[in-house]
């Protein structure tokens, strides 16, 4: 069961940085408090920003106004505006910080909640009702729920059957992790080209829509359970960010400096599914957040989970918001699907990711 | 019991839209979600109150120059809202149901006409939009035009044992063509225009494949414009692997219809029909000889 112990295969020592903490490590620190509390400072702005802009002109005087003539503009905002803005931030924020908690947990840049196959549980889980959903006989309160409790359940039972699978049949590494999120997807492929397959013309439009992500559907009655997934499972996350400093040493080697590795990367795999599912439920597939964010955030202040898991937060929330704000603005009084808005802002970035990353 | 299901969900999902046609509240600033509906509303010679149109309402011209509020199924609620239109006229598929909630508590009337695949539903779809705006008496002279075509059409309209058989198709996507079946606008055109359809056991609009479509052997072939474009031209449509063994593709009755004249089930899908009902007629009585 314990790999054995590789005498000499210690990358760093692991004490050093404690034993020569200067004065350039204090200052660390300080850069990257002053760089959170700045990512904070953005966030907010952005928020304030894409809450006064839409198609509709709403000035916050007319909000304020206790008059007949601002109802309208009161039903947009409060209605339609505001609940699509706060759920691209917590969507973005709990998709960047699946994302950056699994580029940690397996040690590898390029792992998001795409690769370990939970998207794609997600997908096949909402897709799943979109099709087969309309002979259910479902009561008319729950149905704004049905959709977004499919792709968590879809989401859910990839994550279990990949622990109970890489239990059963090897370890629980990083390798057993990836190729089975190999497997998972090309199943959920086949799953997902079934439906395709089956669904009638408009089930098709909706789940190609759907496919390509899109925070139009968000309602206050939608936005909250979610929200309150996305939050919990993202606080527990913010919490493993020492383990996950001390994984980067390698396994074996964070044992040895008392973390209970099994039971963190059970802890961070599930976690993960939860924030990621729980997003992917209400706004459908938006690629490339999980992936890129964390990469900015490290660019900004290097590798230390205690800075990159906060910082990868507020990025992603406050990228989200962006992504969102151009998805609704650029072709009013249409709007684009945000997951093409990411994965258009994002594709390219990976690439400047890799060619940086060749060695010169 | 499908049927029952589909209404079902249909009543549920949609379940605030009205489907009456008495007169809207306001109709002066329409927005307007189905390009059948477009065409009406131009029929009744009502488009100075048009403030926006979605992607499909692309007849006429001048409908396309409108500001466009997207597809019909994924409408966006501010973008709608920022045009300040009184009354949204939808086809049934008009969606997603949330947006229209939202578009419903943000106090626009919304109106979502039915849609029945044959001569009566589309004389039906003009008379219910000329109530909602409220020109049902000027919209009479154009009534009694409609209902002329559509008497005309009507002796074809049988669906005789000998009909010639059809395949519809909507494209070919990597060679394999996607055929029209029962419960689709295609498949309601061909009987309008008293086709058999050669796929009367699909449900929906599906991909056949390559040998079942030789097999079925259509006497004809119809494509909607765009699908053929994509090919090249009828004569490429012809040449397809999927489709050169058929006795349509051997008699070069290949027939190119514009898209949404022929599945858009509006006015102009009448004349359509009619024309394609004598098409098929002049087919096959030259076949005979």
């Amino acid at each position: 069961m314990f790999p054995a112990v590789r005498i000499g295969a210690r990358r760093r020592p692991i004490f050093g940085r404690r034993a020569r903490a200067s004065s350039a490590a204090v200052t660390l620190a300080t850069r990257r408090k002053r760089i959170v509390v700045l990512l904070g400072c953005v966030l907010v702005a952005v928020l304030w920003y894409a809450l006064v802009t839409g198609a509709v002109p709403i000035s916050i005087g007319t909000l304020l106004e206790d008059s007949e003539a601002g109802a309208f503009e009161r039903t947009v905002f409060a209605g339609i505006r505001s609940p699509r803005v706060v759920l691209a931030a917590f969507v973005g924020a709990s998709l960047a910080l699946a994302g950056a908690s699994l580029q940690g947990l397996f040690r590898n840049p390029l792992a998001d909640p795409g690769l370990i196959g939970v998207s794609s549980g997600a997908a096949l889980g909402a897709i799943s009702m979109i099709v087969l959903g309309s002979a259910l006989a479902v009561p008319d309160w729950l149905n704004p729920y049905v959709l977004p409790l499919a792709a968590v359940a879809g989401a859910g039972l990839v994550t279990v059957f990949i622990y109970l699978f890489a239990q059963r049949f090897g370890q629980f590494n990083i390798v057993t992790i990836l190729l089975l999120g190999i497997a998972v997807n090309a199943l959920a492929g086949v799953g997902i080209g079934a439906f395709q397959y089956m669904s009638d013309d408009a089930q098709l439009r909706t789940l190609t829509f759907w496919m390509m992500g899109s925070f139009a559907r968000a309602t206050w009655l939608a936005v909250l359970p979610a929200v309150a997934l996305m939050v919990v499972a993202g606080i527990a996350l913010l919490g493993q960010q020492r383990a996950l400093d001390r994984l980067q040493l390698g396994e074996a080697e964070a044992r040895h400096v008392g973390v209970d590795v099994l039971r963190v990367k059970r802890l961070i795999v599930m976690l993960s599914a939860a924030a990621a599912g729980a997003g992917g439920a209400v706004a459908g597939a938006i690629g490339f957040v999980g992936l890129v964010v964390p990469h900015l955030a490290r660019l900004l202040g290097g590798a230390a989970h205690g800075f990159v898991l906060p910082a990868s937060v507020l990025l992603g929330g406050a990228l989200m918001v962006c992504a969102d704000l151009l998805a609704r603005t650029a072709v009013t009084p249409a709007e684009l699907p945000v997951g093409l808005v990411t994965s258009a802002i994002g594709a390219p970035f990976f690439l400047w990711l890799i060619a940086r990353a060749r060695p010169r | 019991m499908r049927c029952a299901v589909a209404a079902i969900a249909c009543v549920a999902g949609f379940g605030l839209s009205a489907w009456a046609c008495e007169p809207a509240r306001d109709a002066s600033r329409i927005a307007v979600a189905g390009g059948s509906l477009t065409e009406i509303v131009y029929l009744l010679g009502a488009e100075d109150r048009l403030v926006a149109v979605d992607t499909t309402s692309n007849y006429p011209e001048a409908a396309t120059e409108l500001p466009s509020v997207g597809y019909v199924r994924s409408l966006s609620a501010e973008g709608l809202l920022s045009l300040r239109p009184t009354l949204i006229l939808g086809e049934n598929d008009m969606g997603p149901p949330v947006v229209m909630e939202q578009l419903q508590a943000a106090g626009v009337d919304t109106v979502r006409v039915a849609e029945q695949h044959d001569a009566e539903g589309i004389l039906t779809k003009v008379a219910c939009v000329a109530g909602v705006l409220g020109i049902a008496d000027q919209a009479k002279a154009r009534l009694r035009e409609l209902r002329a075509l559509a008497d005309e059409l009507a002796p074809h309209s049988s669906v005789a044992e000998d009909a010639p058989r059809v395949a519809m198709l909507l494209s070919l996507r990597d060679g394999a063509p996607v055929a029209a079946g029962d419960n689709t606008s295609g498949g309601g055109f061909l009987r309008m225009a008293g086709a058999r359809n050669v796929f009367p056991d699909i449900d929906g609009w599906k991909p056949v494949s390559t040998e079942a479509f030789a097999a079925a052997n259509p006497d004809v072939i119809v494509i909607p414009a765009r699908g053929a474009r994509a090919l090249g031209g009828a004569a490429e449509v012809a040449a397809q692997p999927a489709l050169r063994l058929t006795a349509a593709a051997r008699n070069g009755r290949i027939v190119v219809l514009d898209g949404m004249a022929m599945l858009g089930f509006g006015p102009r899908t009448l004349q359509a029909a009619l024309d394609f009902a004598n098409q098929i007629d002049d087919a096959t009585t030259g076949g005979s000889e």
